[in-house]
């Protein structure tokens, strides 16, 4: 199992890289945002209505937002060895826990996004592969175009006439049922079907008339043994392989979908804390997104491996 | 190949619609509150929006601010991207594991959470749109050239140029450009795409440009609450977007 | 997390199965609308910013899970809450506040004098308006909260219908005084709290009140007022507040909504940095005015004609609203000459100037309140016409403030609202002192108008009031140290779910004690 430890050994350092590039470049860029920060802490705290330099000047001296930069760098990095992610600029709670609360939130969208995509776009794939060439293959060559060439935003608000507003079948947004999930997991998958099912009609259409699957029909095999043997086997190597390339399309899309459908989770929490300019929450947010990218990465690595036996040895 | 055939015919009319509508349509910023939302007709081909300014103005002039914001991400990330790749590739050891490591850290991040924080950092403004998009989009570049200067650094007519003193300029004008341009089209497009779709959905998160700037994903967000009044209105931007960046991507599709 | 998801799981489980939505989606067409469970759904865009009453209260407080002292009837009047009543001594100094009798706090402990002066001296200790009233002592006399004040002042009982003045129970805060969990004497009592997103409560069996009909209620927040719109249109709240003036059309045509728009007194307003030399001149302030077409951007962005905006104070502020002053309006004609005659002079460009200065100005706002920056762009074109540019820069609203202070703002464009404690002088004395105001005035005072606002702190006879109020109104018209623009429209849908709903126009509430399921 060689390349099994040397694949999670770099996804290892990958993961350090990007906690220190997150760590470095988030704090001097929120710190050099104009205006003036304990402004807008104060505003996010108190409301619009309450927000005066009197309060601004209060949170200033609380969160020694006045020490020099390389103090507040410093003691943030010093936090990082130790799992301590600081406390929110905003709420005043500690990062770590609100983190959990997003994290959970992300993580069931991401999953039942990718679950969607999985049972939608390599099964279509592989039956247009099947019949490369026909009009129907065509179709969703077209169709897998222009759902690729529509953000997820567009696709997201084309969703909710549809559904939320015109049949009132599903939640337009929010959080706590099943019914709430649907649509912005269903926004998130329509665009990773669209590539995944491309992937597996090509891998499909090329398995189905290369020298294995061809030998294996001279010798006179049933097409069923051929396909389930020779076939599906193959061809779910590059899907897999390609899902690695969609997390960046899932993670990018988390932050989009999220604040389109209310959905309370790490992407959401991001554009707040940019926008509120809460230093350790921008930092938290953008270490766990790089974080959650590498860690699915890694079981992309896995799942390659374990259905590609060559790669295992080879690698 | 008539994919990328029907990916530059879409792409030549919008960008012509770029190019030459903002000669012909009126100004873009002129408002009428008197008449606000109109359908098509004669004095406004597309209708009006919200404030009552001339659809048609807002979109040519839109479509000219998106196709030349693409055009100089994708360059903005091509250049350094290249010439980074090209060092790697020219140096070798310690300077080419550094870079590697870099573009490893980079395609670690996802690139939308770079051009978010660019973006943050001046609201409004368009030097740090590219420079997000330009730190986002160089990695594809490098580790092309990086991969492709390699094995042509090892063949004997680089090798000879090398040793007759040639510098890195003369490899990459008479042996990289070559072998990469075909590639180079694919990225290109590819980057393309990825900055039309990534200042919309900047705009559409409230971290894009300022009113009353026409750029259509801020153009959809403003007129997304009219959808049930001016359904067309709504539609339009997003129509140019999508056939934008399904030109840019059938282009770049077609050479992979 | 575990628990997140565990959580998650067991509402999964509560609700229907995932077979039966497969099987049979188009049935669930209002299915999945219906609430086993019967939960009063409200949305806002406000998110839940923490357990501080200075941070949420205003949440806890709509939510009817924590109460002030004192409440408001329908015409903004100052009625008891908690409080059974309040009176002032003959020393025009010290107040005395009787509780209602029997009160329990959501823990079951009693409320007492002692715990609610406790949560009033926390409450005065933070940054909420309860910091402007020159208080000297809080304490429990004999069953009774006492406050004494430096010197007369009239208002205070409308300082205590301010949300950072919810009264929690002593367990609710830890040992350093922060909050930690919301125990408060409302008729409804949190369950759950999945800050910034939702809360949940359920029906408080032992509130001093009538028993409320709706058993349990939650509050989800959503910013975006597209999305606030589509969930009202589907049926997926029953409550659905601040909606953008551009759906309100739409969601009246649903017959499953009905709709109701009541105007607060809130003004969107532009303050000026008068101590630029472009707007020190009154001449130029009165320009910038004449230029901007409320009616147009009443009518268009805010769909509500009458909002356009004559004077600061909205007609249903009592007589802080003067009929008889002259009302704002658009002249552009004179506008130009007012300019021309304080020397700004139009350029090549149509840009004005004088002295080698252009009349160009950089214009704040927020996108918190969704049509500020529509209305902004409004005014950009119409200033534009009269020769002063003008550029919106949407930012985060705490750049208003932090702009005044360092002195970099020049304009603004905000809502304000003056009954941020039920008696608009409170927000007055924070926006017209001698030093301005965060969100008053800049560069600018008048010593009439400061002395008539220290009069009426301690002015008892109503007719001297109103004097004294129709004066302060004719001085901020005059010289316009703030421009209105509009005044505000505070639209909620309610879905015809639930019956006996009505809209606070103190936002103070969302009413729901008083509601009950129509079918």
């Amino acid at each position: 199992m060689g390349g099994l430890t040397r694949a999670l050994a770099a996804r290892a350092v990958q993961a350090l890289l990007v906690a220190l590039v997150v760590g470095i470049a988030c704090f001097a860029m929120v710190r050099l945002l104009p205006g003036d920060m304990a402004f807008r802490i104060a505003a996010g705290r108190y409301g619009i209505d309450l927000v005066s330099g009197a309060a601004a000047d209060a949170v200033r001296v609380e969160l020694g937002l006045d020490r020099p930069w390389w103090q507040q760098l410093g003691a943030w990095l010093g936090g990082l060895i130790r799992f301590d992610l600081g406390v929110s600029l905003v709420s005043g709670d500690p990062v770590v826990d609100e983190l959990k609360t997003y994290l959970g939130h992300t993580i069931l969208l991401a999953v039942v996004a990718l679950g969607i995509s999985v049972l939608v776009g390599p099964p279509l794939g592989a039956w247009l592969g099947a019949r490369a060439g026909s009009a129907a293959d065509r179709a969703g060559l077209v169709a897998s175009a222009v759902l690729r060439a529509l953000p997820a935003f567009v696709v997201g608000i084309g969703l909710i006439l549809v559904f939320a507003v015109g049949l009132g079948w599903l939640p337009a947004a929010g959080v706590g049922g099943w019914q709430e999930v649907v649509l912005p997991a269903v926004t998130l998958a329509l665009g990773l079907a669209a590539v995944s099912s491309r992937v597996a009609r090509d891998a499909v259409a090329a398995a189905l008339h290369a020298e294995p699957a061809e030998f294996a029909r001279r010798k006179g095999l049933p097409e069923g043994a051929v396909r389930r043997r020779h076939v599906w086997r193959n061809a779910a190597v590059p899907v897999v392989a390609y899902l690695g390339v969609q997390l960046v399309a899932l993670i990018e899309g988390v932050v989009i979908v999220e604040t389109l459908f209310a959905w309370p989770g790490i992407g959401h929490a991001l554009v707040h804390a940019v926008v509120a300019r809460d230093v350790p929450m921008v930092q938290g947010t953008a270490l766990v997104m790089g974080l959650l990218f590498v860690a699915l990465n890694a079981l992309v690595d896995l799942l390659t491996l374990l259905i590609d036996p060559r790669r295992r040895s080879a690698a | 190949m008539t994919a990328a055939r029907i990916g530059w015919a879409l792409l030549a009319a919008i960008a012509a619609f770029g190019i030459l509508g903002p000669l012909l349509a009126g100004d873009p910023l002129r408002q009428d509150l008197s008449a606000t939302l109109q359908g098509p007709g004669a004095v406004h081909p597309l209708g009006t929006d919200q404030f009552g300014r001339d659809m048609l103005a807002r979109l040519t002039h839109a479509t000219r601010l998106s196709l030349g914001f693409a055009a100089v991400a994708a360059v903005a990330a091509a250049v350094p991207g290249i010439a980074l790749g090209l060092i790697a590739a020219w140096r070798g050891g310690i300077v080419e594991r550094a870079l590697v490591s870099l573009a490893d850290a980079v395609m670690a991040l996802p690139g939308l959470l770079l051009v978010v924080l660019f973006a943050a950092f001046a609201p409004g403004e368009f030097l740090p749109l590219y420079l997000g998009l330009s730190l986002a989009l160089w990695v594809e570049y490098f580790r092309l050239t990086r991969g492709v200067a390699a094995s042509l650094l090892a063949r004997p007519a680089v090798e000879a140029a090398r040793l007759f003193g040639f510098g890195p300029w003369h490899v990459l004008r008479h042996h990289l450009l070559p072998e990469l341009a075909p590639m180079l089209v694919t990225l290109l497009a590819f980057s393309a795409a990825a900055a039309v779709t990534a200042i919309s959905a900047l705009a559409f998160v409230g971290i894009g440009l300022r009113p009353p700037t026409p750029e259509w994903g801020s153009m959809m967000t403003e007129l997304l609450p009219y959808h049930a009044e001016a359904p067309l209105q709504v539609l339009l931007p997003g129509l140019l977007l999508a056939l934008t960046v399904l030109g840019l991507q059938l282009v770049a599709g077609a050479r992979r | 997390m575990v628990g997140r998801i565990g959580m998650l799981y067991y509402r999964l489980m509560q609700r229907r199965p995932l077979l039966a939505f497969a099987l049979a989606a188009p049935a669930l067409a209002r299915g999945a609308n219906a609430q086993p469970a019967r939960v009063l759904r409200v949305v806002a865009p406000w998110e839940i910013g923490g357990l501080d009453p200075a941070r949420s209260g205003y949440v806890f407080q709509r939510m009817q899970i924590a109460e002030t002292l004192v409440g408001t009837d329908e015409r903004g009047a100052l009625v008891p809450s908690l409080a059974r009543g309040w009176r002032l001594l003959d020393d025009r100094v010290t107040w005395r506040i009787a509780l209602r009798a029997g009160a329990t706090f959501h823990d079951g402990t009693p409320v007492t004098a002692a715990a609610v002066a406790e949560s009033l001296r926390r409450a005065r200790g933070g940054p909420g308006p309860l910091a402007q009233v020159p208080i000297e002592g809080i304490a429990a006399e004999a069953g009774e909260v006492v406050l004494r004040t430096a010197r007369p002042f009239l208002s205070l009982p409308a300082f205590l219908a301010h949300s950072s003045t919810v009264i929690l129970a002593p367990a609710a805060y830890d040992a350093g005084g922060a909050v930690r969990a919301i125990i408060g004497t409302g008729p409804y009592r949190l369950t759950d709290l999945l800050a910034p997103q939702r809360l949940d409560a359920e029906r408080f069996a032992g509130w001093w009140g009538v028993a409320p009909a709706i058993e349990r209620v939650s509050y989800l927040a959503v910013t975006r007022g597209e999305t606030r719109a589509a969930m009202a249109e589907a049926g997926q709240a029953e409550i659905v507040t601040t909606l953008a003036p551009e759906t309100v059309a739409r969601l009246r045509r649903n017959a499953r909504l009905s709709v109701e728009v009541v105007p607060i007194p809130r003004t969107r307003a532009v303050k000026l940095n008068a101590s630029l030399p472009m707007f020190a001149d009154v001449r130029t302030r009165r320009a910038f005015s004449l230029a901007i077409d409320r009616a147009g951007i009443a009518t268009a962005l805010l769909r509500s004609p009458e909002s356009a905006a004559t004077q600061l104070f909205p007609p249903g502020l009592g007589d802080w609203y003067d009929a008889d002053l002259p009302p704002l309006r658009r002249d552009l004609a004179e506008a130009r000459r007012l300019l021309d005659e304080a020397g700004w002079r139009p350029g090549p460009d149509g840009i004005r100037a004088k002295d080698g200065k252009t009349f160009r100005a950089t214009l704040r706002t927020f996108s918190d309140r969704p049509e500020l920056p529509g209305v902004a762009t409004a005014m950009q074109a119409q200033l534009r016409e009269a020769g002063i540019d003008l550029q919106v820069a949407v930012m985060n609203s705490g750049e208003i403030p932090a702009g005044h202070r360092d002195g970099t703002l020049e304009a603004a464009l905000f809502a304000r609202n003056f009954s941020l404690v039920p008696d608009p002088i409170g927000t007055l004395l924070q926006d017209f002192g001698p030093q301005g105001g965060d969100w008053g005035a800049m560069g600018w005072s008048d010593p009439a108008l400061v002395a008539a606002m220290e009069r009426l702190t301690a002015e008892p006879d109503p007719a001297t009031q109103t004097q004294l109020r129709r004066r302060i109104a004719a001085i901020l018209q005059a010289e316009l140290p703030v421009i209105p623009v509009a005044w505000y429209d505070y639209p909620v849908a309610f879905s015809r779910r639930v019956a006996g709903g009505s809209v606070d126009p103190l936002e103070l509430s969302y009413r729901i004690a008083g509601m009950r399921w129509a079918d």
